[in-house]
């Protein structure tokens, strides 16, 4: 059996004994993430459909299914998710903007022996696959923080129900400098352990400093970092402002309701 | 009356902080536009854009593109022909899946190949100059990382800068001592990274020592697991040759990228749960060790799916192109994925298994 195989297995066998049902949960939806990737690229590679709406789309169910299945629906798992999407929406369009004057579409010149033999005239528009590329690679580390931010505001709202809106929003975004830090961590370890390979490549073909800086696969990785960095830190005001909103408004009425 | 003077010091602290970022941002700025000169490539700023000719292409694979000729005027920046009007000559496919199309403004390092004094000089194109670009958004990432974070802010970025320069340092040391195997360094290197991040991040107190110890156990773990894994099957199914710029054994540098890549995620569960369980400690001095170990499992539960989402969704998204391209040359769907998600998957399980372990 492969790696691959048994790498799964033992993830599986770790979630469930550790998780139980939830366990499950989880590794399901990693499958289902999986799904909904492969058949967004299957669409992105159709020249008459446009990628950005595809990664639009895609991050939407990829939202829910990460929100709504491994939790359940109700007002936290709501506003993370339109938190999640409104950051989105923000850094599409910083995105959109850096990626189309930086120039970082497409294949570098490192990777020129890896394309050889294949026709690179594909009628798909690859400035916006690049775009789709950070926006997806960011996805995962939104919707984790939107959803640790909303949840415990839910908590500290129920416990403190005169609370003013103001001090709710504050307690959010004071609950987000937290994590903040731990999540651009995560996020900065996973791109250089997966272009450790390509640092050694630098350095040992002799690149000068500047050859570096301004080489395209090394800004397209600074680029896809540092937005994800700046996806991160948007999302935390972006959710408590909205999770304060939220919950002011319709928790009141259910507390009441219950009452 | 002391607390006045203290307060109006570290006003002034603030303001003085606030014109030091100011001009920091203003003078990098100044410099990347200005550092043509220490370039010993020809930079040339692109001045004029004209379309000569623009034909429909059809590849072997029926895929329809659009071939486009551009002659470029540039102005040279620097070097021995600064000021000198060069020529340029520029083709791409519409997709520009592999080259770009320019536009008035674009910097362009060139190679000059005609030195005819009475004509414009001609020469070819060689790379962009993107080093603004990369400059723009690294400083909106700290902006908005301090605008948000404050004080842990700034210990972020500080972290991140520190974590960068050891693994420059490591990369380097590694490289010129060819004969200490780069796990051995990629092992000491994560001790580093760890104590320096999570000591920065979270402060110096017993918190902070239990998350350090339980990421060193983490890593282990799932160094031990992947090891073993990849022995067992010895490396079955894992494309190698597909891993992009190698120039050293693909196993160590893909085992050392697997360890690096999932020590942030571990680092992360575990700083959380060590917090959370120390909160619960102090709140309640006689929680029993059996309750807080069952606190302590339910906490992982919450954070153990969208942890493995995380790493799953960075190490996935890189291949989107390279699929694509696969994809649109007619390959076989499974030939596709095989070649180019292996290695991406096995980082994320991999990374998956050591959050969980973590939690563990």
């Amino acid at each position: 059996m492969s790696v691959l195989v048994w790498l799964a297995i033992i993830l599986l066998i770790l979630m469930v004994v550790i998780g139980g049902q939830k366990g499950v949960r989880s590794f399901i939806a990693l499958f289902f993430n999986f799904v909904i990737l492969l058949v967004s690229i299957l669409l992105m590679a159709d020249p008459n459909i446009d990628p950005i709406i595809v990664t639009l789309v895609a991050t939407t169910i990829l939202s829910c299914i990460n929100l709504f299945y491994i939790n359940e629906i109700n007002i936290k798992t709501k506003t993370a998710f339109l938190s999640t999407m409104v950051t989105i929406v923000f850094l599409l369009l910083f995105i959109v903007l850096v990626t189309e004057s930086a120039l970082i579409q497409g294949f570098s010149e490192e990777q020129i022996e890896e394309i050889k033999g294949f026709s690179v005239h594909l009628g798909v528009d690859f400035v916006k696959i690049a775009v789709s590329v950070i926006i997806m690679s960011t996805i995962g580390a939104i919707t984790d923080i939107a959803i640790s931010i909303s949840s415990p505001m839910r908590e500290i709202y129920r416990h403190n129900p005169g609370i003013s809106r103001k001090s709710l929003f504050l307690s959010g975004v004071s609950i987000g400098k937290d994590i903040l830090g731990t999540s651009t961590n995560t996020l900065f370890f996973a791109f250089f352990g997966g272009y450790m390979a390509l640092l050694i490549w630098f350095i040992d073909l002799d690149y000068t400093l500047g050859e570096i800086i301004n080489s395209k696969i090394f800004s397209a990785e600074m680029i896809t970092i540092l937005a994800a960095g700046i996806g991160v830190a948007l999302v935390i005001p972006i959710t408590s402002w909205l999770a304060a909103l939220v919950l002011i408004k319709f928790e009141t009425k259910e507390v009441e309701e219950e009452e | 009356m002391r607390r006045n003077i203290v307060k109006q010091f570290m006003t002034r602290k603030h303001i003085a902080l606030y014109i030091l970022t100011v001009l920091l941002i203003v003078g990098s700025f100044w410099f990347v536009n200005h550092n043509h000169q220490f370039y010993e490539r020809s930079i040339a700023e692109i001045v004029e854009v004209e379309t000569v000719q623009s034909e429909e292409v059809t590849d072997p694979h029926g895929n329809e593109d659009q071939l486009v000729t551009q002659k470029l005027k540039g102005v040279i920046q620097n070097g021995d022909y600064k000021g000198v009007v060069i020529q340029l000559d520029n083709e791409y496919a519409e997709s520009q899946v592999y080259d770009h199309e320019y536009s008035v403004g674009n910097e362009l390092f060139v190679s000059v190949d005609s030195t005819d004094e009475t004509e414009d000089l001609t020469g070819s194109i060689l790379d962009v100059k993107r080093d603004h670009y990369t400059l723009l958004i690294a400083w909106a990432f700290v902006i908005i990382l301090l605008l948000i974070g404050q004080l842990q802010g700034f210990y972020s970025v500080i972290s991140l800068a520190i974590n960068a320069l050891i693994i420059a340092l490591a990369l380097d040391f590694y490289i010129q001592t060819t004969n200490i195997s780069l796990l051995v360094i990629s092992g000491v290197s994560i001790v580093l990274f760890t104590a320096i991040s999570l000591l920065l991040v979270n402060g110096n107190n017993e918190k902070t020592y239990a998350a350090i110890v339980s990421t060193l156990l983490g890593t282990l773990f799932l160094f031990a697991v992947t090891a073993v894994v990849m022995w067992g099957t010895a490396g079955e199914g894992l494309r190698y040759e597909e891993m992009q710029f190698v120039t050293r054994a693909p196993e160590m540098v893909f085992m050392a990228g697997v360890l690096i890549g999932a020590l942030g995620a571990i680092m992360d569960v575990a700083i959380t749960m060590s917090s959370s369980l120390f909160n619960l400690y102090e709140k309640n001095n006689n929680i029993t060790n059996k309750a807080l170990k069952q606190s302590g499992m339910d906490i992982g539960k919450d954070i153990m799916g969208t942890m493995t989402n995380i790493l799953f969704f960075v190490y996935i998204s890189g291949s989107i192109p390279m699929i694509i391209l696969y994809l649109k040359n007619s390959a076989a769907l499974g030939f596709t994925l095989n070649m180019n998600l292996s290695l991406e998957l096995a980082r994320a399980l991999a990374g998956g298994v050591g959050i969980v372990i973590t939690i563990r």
